[in-house]
């Protein structure tokens, strides 16, 4: 079995029986890299040297028989608008071409801490603000299912660096289901935690009540491994949850058998025969493993993209305000004045999706308009919480598809609307802050990958693993690997 | 005041107290909040708004902004909220302020001062906590900012427009000022910016209803300049109004900001308000709703240290001050530690006072020091009373020790009396009896006035001999001997 196939827990135990050098891993990766990053385009930046040198004291480390983490060695990648000291973070976005991280996000500290070594940086929509990842100022990154098709997005630089066997972990960030839709278009594991049980502190923010820092892997394993070592209470981030977390890789072993999976049937009506005739084998699955399937009201779910795009860029117009020019990011070059600093900088730095939800965003604020949208919206997101609640009295789990469709034709969806509509399954967790994953359950004809979601309560974690877990174990989907990168 | 009274228009003023708490640390990160350094050292990502950083609010900005509700007897809310309130400005790092717009966290209070002699209550609107911004520094060719001021904790304090005159304004300003610093919760250092007074006024006709425009005046650097400030824009818009009567009051004086300019001794204007500014106001997402328990404020409350306004009614009824000198003393916090620091050394509490007010305060004045900024000790001053009181040196002869003092500062009077002959009192009546003898001889009426019971005879020939030995003569030995001298001459 080559390297790059290994899972992370196996990484690290090869590493620790002398199996393999942390340098060999690097170099392989790397090696990976090289032959398909020019197809793939899924890096903004890489940290060969950061890696190597990391690398090179892990090997120390274990000739001096030096405690290692739990991550020893284990090759990962970062959403480039995540933190991570003295390396770039542009976010997608043609303003921050130049900024420098000063500081590492809190998920980075705890990363490198159990000996994970960064490898690089990766695309995503600019500021996460898309599906496709084509929103990225920089470069289109391909799907390595079918190379003429989106990874999905935003975080689509980080799924397709994990499908494509380059790392075995990448981060994303997920807002309205920029880690799941990705994850499900590339077929591997995309997981969005609770709201507050990964801390935020060191992610550019997008929208600050939604935005959640979660795992990109090809197993459920792996992601537990990374929850488990991401998952810990943040005094630097105020809505981080102030409790302990269970462990996640033990509690996803429990049997599944008489666990209630709740179908929003009502919910999923527009569904594609092709798709729909997908999920419903995935059902008959759950069914196989002795869960039982019930039927929930989710109904309130046809309005949350509605929601979500006026809370979303509420809160981003705002969380974008930062970006003027005077501080850091790029700023105009033909600017005289302060108002032309502001705006140039902002014309010339920001794409147009980003000014669109800036502009929205700004809009639902205004006075005269408040009540109508943003408050109107933030009452229509406690009923939503409300009948997630409701659901959840009669069911452990909620499945769904993760999106109503697979991965699209680069270049396909011009509408920013058609595109939004990408999300409509995944924007509910976010805006109850569940946790969420989305993992392998199929391929379309033409072999697209297609995603499950499996949604949990509040702090359900555990319950979500081992629903997972059980499935994964059931089908095994995400042992298939895209041909081109073997 | 009388003047006041007979005029047509009446006036209405609403503060706006932008207190900054003198906490260790900044409102939302751990950068140290301190005047005076370094530009940008005080700083961390949060305080430039960073991308990826995050605010976590200050316990100890939240426990003085209780502190100042309990103090003023306000409404501290159990369930308080930040919002965002959006504007471009350089010196604003994220582009948005965090403050508490619809649900602050001190609602309701009063404020108690003395105005002309007279007690006073003000009422407060609300306080709310907020950050403040930093400051912009203008080069030849360019403008830098500094952040080091950027999200220190303000307290802004918005009083009811239930103020008339500009005394009255100046008066609940300090008594604000006053419980800010015996709570300890701001430096209250209006030069240094951590005590900013903006002002709103408005005229109208007596008896009119509802309210005519209201200008704003900003950032007064001290009381006399707010006073000041007021009564040139009071002038400045009845004088408006009365030029235009045939005018709608509206387009007479439209809503604008003014600064105060105290060289030119007036008001200038800043910006006018065409249209109200649109902040955008919504609730902080990184920060949770600040929940604060029963529990809580009861243990600030009752950790409270004695306020100026208890402060007064104990001097006035314990110590026998009178209610003006009771209130110089307990409203500033300097002077009460300073004086309470006398009474341990010297109970006469009235004297103490009133050299510390008065005879220091005076001697003072010019060097623009007050007296705990010296090194003339608290013992120093009760030293000087002591030996007063024991007729060790007379009134007199404590001003001029008082003189040399304030030339000296930081020797003790009994050591200025002991190096001074002319200041040493004497108490040889081989020397006094032949002087007395004198005066007696030469004003042998006024003798014989006091031997037939005029009491103000006696203190004539007092301040004579007093005069003769150049107020040296300790007074309690010239009254015994003029008494013994007085019995032995034969009535008329």
């Amino acid at each position: 079995m080559s390297l790059h196939t290994l899972s992370m827990h196996d990484i690290t135990s090869r590493f620790q029986k002398g199996e393999v050098s942390a340098t060999e891993i690097v170099k392989h990766t790397f090696a990976r890299i090289e032959k398909f990053e020019p197809s793939l385009d899924a890096f903004l930046s890489l940290c060969k040297e950061r890696a190597l040198e990391k690398a090179e004291k892990l090997d120390l480390k274990k000739k001096q028989n030096q405690p290692l983490g739990r991550l020893a060695a284990v090759p990962i990648a970062i959403k480039d608008n995540i933190n991570v000291e003295g390396e770039i973070t542009t976010c997608g976005s043609k303003f921050l071409t130049n900024f420098r991280a000063p500081f590492n996000a809190t998920v980075i500290d705890l990363l490198e801490k159990e000996d994970a070594i960064i490898i690089g940086k990766t695309n995503c929509d600019e500021f996460a603000m898309g599906s496709s990842t084509e929103n990225s100022a920089f470069k289109k990154t391909k799907n390595p299912w079918k190379l003429s098709c989106a990874p999905g997005g935003s975080s689509g630089g980080s799924a397709a660096a994990v499908a494509a066997r380059i790392v075995p972990l990448a981060l994303g960030s997920d807002t309205g289901g920029s880690i799941r839709q990705p994850g499900s278009l590339c077929g591997i594991i995309g997981f969005k935690p609770t709201y507050g049980w990964v801390s935020r502190y060191g992610l550019v923010a997008f929208g600050s009540s939604l935005d959640q820092i979660g795992p990109l892997t090809r197993s459920v394993a792996d992601a537990a491994l990374a929850m488990e070592v991401m998952g810990k209470h943040d005094k630097l981030d105020s809505t981080s949850i102030p409790k302990e977390r269970p462990p996640l890789l033990s509690e996803m072993k429990k049997p599944v058998a008489g666990m209630t999976i709740g179908v929003p049937w009502q919910f999923l009506e527009d569904l594609e025969p092709e798709y729909k005739k997908s999920f419903e084998e995935s059902i008959k699955v759950c069914k196989s493993l002795g869960m039982k399937v019930v039927d929930v009201d989710l109904s309130i779910l046809k309005y949350s993209v509605a929601i979500y795009y006026i809370v979303a860029t509420a809160e981003a117009s705002t969380n974008l305000a930062r970006f003027d020019g005077v501080r850091y990011g790029v700023r105009s070059k033909v600017a005289k004045t302060l108002d032309e600093v502001y705006d140039l900088s902002r014309q010339d730095g920001f794409g147009p999706e980003v000014k669109r939800r800036i502009i929205l965003g700004t809009f639902v604020l205004s006075s005269g308009y408040q009540d109508a949208y943003y408050r109107k919206a933030q009452k229509v997101r406690s009923l939503v919480i409300k009948k997630y609640k409701e659901a959840f009295e009669k069911c452990d789990l909620i499945a769904t598809p993760t999106s109503p469709f697979s991965a699209f034709e680069l270049g396909s969806i011009k509408d920013p609307l058609q595109m939004y509509l990408a999300d409509i399954y995944t924007i509910g967790a976010d805006l109850a802050g569940l946790p969420a994953m989305s993992l392998p359950s199929g391929f379309t004809q033409d072999g697209r990958p297609i995603g499950l979601q499996l949604t949990g309560p509040q702090l359900g974690e555990p319950t979500v693993f081992q629903g997972a877990a059980a499935f994964e174990d059931a089908t095994q989907f995400y042992k298939k690997i895209p041909e081109l990168f073997v | 005041m009388k003047q006041e009274k007979t005029s047509p228009w009446e006036v209405i003023i609403g503060l706006e107290i932008h207190a900054e708490l003198n906490t260790k640390a900044k409102l939302f990160s751990g950068a140290p909040n301190h005047f005076g350094d370094e530009p940008n050292s005080n700083i961390t990502p949060v305080c430039t708004g960073m991308p990826g950083a995050l605010p976590v609010l200050n316990k100890e900005a939240v426990r003085k902004a209780v502190q100042f509700g309990c103090a003023v007897g306000a409404q501290v809310a159990k369930f308080s909220q930040f919002d965002r309130k959006s504007y471009f400005y350089p010196d604003n790092p994220r582009n948005f302020q965090i403050t508490q717009f619809t649900h602050p966290i001190v609602i309701g209070g009063k404020i108690d001062a003395m105005v002309d002699g007279e007690e006073k209550h003000f009422h407060i609107h609300h306080a709310h906590l907020e950050d403040d911004a930093g400051m912009l520094k203008h080069f030849n060719t360019f403008a830098g900012v500094d952040f080091n001021r950027a999200g220190v904790p303000l307290l802004e304090i918005v009083s009811e427009p239930c103020m008339h005159t500009p005394k009255e304004a100046s008066a609940y300003a300090s008594a604000v000022k006053a419980i800010l610093d015996a709570i300890d919760a701001s430096d209250c250092n209006m030069e240094e910016g951590s005590l900013r007074v903006d002002v709103n006024i408005s005229v109208r006709k007596k008896g009119e209803p509802g309210f005519r425009n209201k200008t704003e005046i900003k950032n007064m650097n001290s009381f006399s300049n707010l006073e000041k400030a007021l009564h040139y824009e009071i002038g400045h818009q009845i004088a408006e109004y009365e030029k235009n009567q045939d005018k709608n009051p509206l387009d007479v004086i439209p809503q604008a900001t003014y600064r105060y300019d105290p060289d030119q001794g007036k008001t200038i204007l800043m910006r006018r308000k065409e249209q109200a500014d649109d902040y955008r106001y919504f609730p902080e997402p990184d920060l949770l709703p600040l929940v604060l328990t029963e529990d809580f404020i009861e243990e600030v409350r009752k950790g409270l240290p004695e306020l100026p306004l208890q402060k007064e009614k104990r001097y006035v009824e314990e110590l026998k001050l009178s209610p003006p000198t009771a209130f110089a003393i307990a409203y500033d916090k300097k002077i009460a530690v300073y004086f309470e620091e006398c009474l341990k050394y010297c109970q006469n509490a009235k004297s103490v006072a009133n050299w510390i007010l008065i005879e220091f305060a005076g001697r003072l004045k010019d060097k623009n020091l007050t007296l705990a900024e010296t090194a003339i000790g608290p013992c120093h001053v009760a030293s000087l009373v002591k030996n007063i009181d024991n007729g060790t040196i007379s009134g007199k002869i404590a001003k001029s020790i008082a003189d040399d003092m304030v030339e000296a500062p930081g020797k003790d009077p009994e050591e200025i009396i002991k190096e001074n002959l002319a200041y040493r009192p004497i108490t040889d009546p081989a020397v006094i009896a032949p002087i007395v003898d004198s005066v007696i001889s030469a004003n042998m009426q006024s003798a014989q006035d006091f031997i037939a019971g005029r009491d103000r005879a006696f203190a004539f020939l007092v301040g004579q001999v007093m005069k003769k030995t150049g107020g040296s003569a300790s007074p309690e030995l010239v009254n015994s001997l003029l008494k013994q001298k007085i019995s032995e001459i034969t009535p008329k």
